[in-house]
């Protein structure tokens, strides 16, 4: 296999917190990964960088073999996010989302219409697409928030803790999706805080901490490695079992989240 | 049941706590608050002052306006006229209020008013000495800039004391030698003033106003509008699905500006069609042009709009930015006092905004149907404020966005 992402000692700095730390890090074509790491670890930045909306103070990468500091736009065109945050405008409904982000990728007329109507009957949402998405319950506007990723058929999917917050019902529909869609081909970067998400679904799992990645395998030698069950124990092993926010182990919050 | 009332004031006064605390934590929105009233009230006071000036001649407690540029034009041969002009200028020059230039048509002077160069022009017509020497009445006629309504009044009124004044020496002169044949109307007030418009009919004080508003609510619209859109998707995410797309940067900057400049032209039209319905307001100049210098008010802001919201954090940061910019500029641009009325540096401030551009453009095309080459001067302003400040805005707003 070949890597679809290759990072070169990247590094992202907010003033003197370093947020992420000279990473090198391949991901394979056709991989699930699971970026994992706690809060303020440096996923969320890390990824930002990789999807071009976030400038690398240090280094660089290779994502789908292009520069993400020099080729961003070509980067931007093969790449899907599915961010932390809902990306679709609350007053608008499912199709105008969809037509909207549709024409920001080229995509217009007839053709964008039937990848707009295969896309929500994917996600079984064809009764509601007329529906502003502000009414919409949290599993549904995932579900839409997810398709709109994929509208261009990028070759990578970055999934920023896609189940955060969702019934049981969504989480396991939200999960076969991404079975399905790594069945046909497409790179997935997960993020998750559930350990038993990414042991399910990541080929391998890269912890990252401080910054740094501090272990990076297949979820089943991880556990072998570090002798435990569950990719919770092996992550909890690693990572510590201290709270971040504890007084004794303080994170810059405002150098992590820039200005409040 | 009283004790409930209690808890309920307590629960009460704890969001009120809350609700402050978080307000104290946001600081550049606290240091926005806080200039605000200030820059207001400082502006306020330059703009009233708190004691007027007394005209010695006309006696009326004046404005503080001072060496107004006006004209005037000798269009009689005779020597009473030349004799008039002289005594007109030196009692101006004497009183501080007027700056008198000589004009050799009544056209050239017009051409003046209709820039912006001079306020109004008196003009002494052919026939004024024949009418003196066969002892009727003799007329002197004084024209003002109708855009401004105040100022017009104040140099009107001004004017015509002046022209009073001098009658009323030549009246006092006459008396003596006053004889039967003389009509005593005539030794009363051997000159009179008549008004003579620039324009065919009356004007309003909307007349004034209402290109001002429509200026400054397409420029405001703008602005505020601009604010809360960039905030709000940065806030709630959607702006990275519209970043992380393949498209360049300045569409977004420019696709986010058009949609604010139609809410904002919609705005500004509504209210003309107000003022012309309501308020007899008439637009004597070309609609296209209107168009233009309104679009351009709208880009000369958008910059400033763009680069206030790529720098706030959230979005009540951002509308508060707008309002500190926009207050100001509604009264330091002319749009609802006469800028004449500011102190001269207030007025330098002032000349420093794109909205009295814009402002000064449209009233011209509506009021006075100025030409495309008349407000040059504006539309030349305003094109160098739109390419300085979207070109320091477009970057602003990329690095903030990835920031």
């Amino acid at each position: 296999m070949e890597p679809i992402i290759k990072t070169e000692a990247l590094t992202k700095r907010f003033n003197d917190f370093t947020a992420v730390d000279h990473i090198n890090l391949e991901i394979m074509r056709g991989e699930v990964f699971g970026l994992l790491g706690p809060n303020g670890a440096g996923k969320s930045t890390a990824i930002r960088m990789l999807a071009t909306l976030s400038e690398p103070s240090e280094g660089t990468a290779r994502v789908a073999g292009y520069d993400i500091r020099t080729q961003a736009e070509d980067v931007r065109k093969r790449i899907g996010l599915v961010a932390e945050k809902l990306i679709l405008y609350p007053r608008l409904s499912a199709v105008e989302n969809l037509l909207f982000f549709g024409e920001l990728y080229g995509l217009n007329g007839d053709q964008l219409r039937k990848r707009i109507d295969q896309l929500l009957g994917m996600v079984r949402l064809e009764a509601f697409k007329d529906v502003p998405v502000g009414g919409y319950s949290s599993g549904m506007r995932q579900r839409v928030n997810i398709i709109r990723g994929l509208l261009h058929d990028p070759d990578i999917l970055f999934l920023d803790e896609p189940t955060t917050l969702l019934d049981p019902q969504s989480i396991r529909f939200v999960r076969d999706l991404i079975k399905e869609l790594n069945a046909d081909g497409k790179t997935i970067i997960l993020t998750t805080h559930i350990m038993e998400e990414a042991d399910e679904l990541s080929h391998r799992i890269g912890i990252i901490d401080h910054g740094k990645i501090i272990a990076l395998d297949t979820p089943a030698e991880l556990k072998r490695k570090f002798g435990c069950e569950t990719l919770q124990e092996v992550f909890l092993e690693i990572t510590g079992r201290t709270l971040r926010d504890s007084a004794t182990n303080k994170v810059p919050m405002r150098k992590v989240m820039g200005r409040v | 049941m009283r004790s409930r009332l209690f808890h309920n004031a307590y629960i009460a006064l704890r969001i009120t706590r809350k609700d402050l605390l978080d307000f104290w934590k946001a600081k550049m929105l606290l240091a926005t608050f806080m200039i605000m009233p200030i820059l207001l009230m400082s502006m306020f006071g330059f703009m009233f002052p708190k004691t007027g000036t007394s005209n010695p001649y006309s006696g009326k407690i004046s404005s503080p306006y001072k060496n107004v540029p006006i004209g005037i034009v000798v269009e009689d041969g005779g020597a009473l006229a030349f004799q008039v002009a002289d005594q007109f200028k030196r009692i101006a020059y004497s009183t501080g209020l007027f700056e008198v230039q000589n004009f050799a048509s009544f056209g050239s002077a017009r051409e003046q008013i209709v820039s912006g160069n001079l306020k109004g022009v008196v003009v002494i017509p052919t026939g004024f000495t024949e009418a003196f020497a066969s002892k009727r009445q003799a007329m002197v006629l004084i024209t003002v800039d109708d855009t401004n309504p105040q100022m017009a009044s104040i140099v009107y009124g001004e004017a015509a004391s002046i022209i009073q004044m001098i009658s009323n020496r030549l009246g006092a002169s006459m008396i003596t030698r006053m004889d039967s044949s003389m009509d005593p109307s005539f030794v009363s007030e051997p000159i009179s003033v008549e008004r003579r418009n620039l324009i065919s009919s009356t004007t309003n004080t909307f007349q004034f106003l209402a290109p001002g508003f429509m200026a400054l609510t397409v420029v405001t619209g703008t602005l505020s509008g601009l604010g809360a859109a960039i905030t709000r998707e940065k806030e709630q995410g959607t702006m990275d699905g519209v970043m992380v797309a393949p498209i360049s940067r300045h569409s977004i900057v420019v696709g986010k500006i058009l949609a604010q400049t139609v809410r904002g032209m919609i705005q500004g039209f509504l209210i003309l069609g107000i003022s012309m319905l309501f308020f007899d307001v008439r637009v004597y100049g070309s609609p296209s042009l209107m168009v233009l210098v309104m679009l351009l008010g709208v880009s000369s802001f958008a910059g400033i709009g763009i680069i206030a919201t790529s720098i706030a954090p959230e979005q009540e940061t951002a509308m508060m930015m707008m309002m500190l910019l926009q207050f100001p500029m509604m009264f330091l641009s002319g749009i609802i006092f006469p800028m004449d009325q500011l102190p001269n540096w207030l007025q330098a401030v002032g000349k420093l905004l794109p909205l009295y551009y814009a402002a000064d453009g449209l009233r011209k095309i509506v009021v006075l149907n100025a030409s495309f080459m008349q407000i040059l001067p504006d539309i030349a302003v305003l094109v160098i404020y739109s390419i300085v400040t979207l070109g320091i805005a477009i970057p602003v707003f990329r690095k903030a966005m990835t920031r």
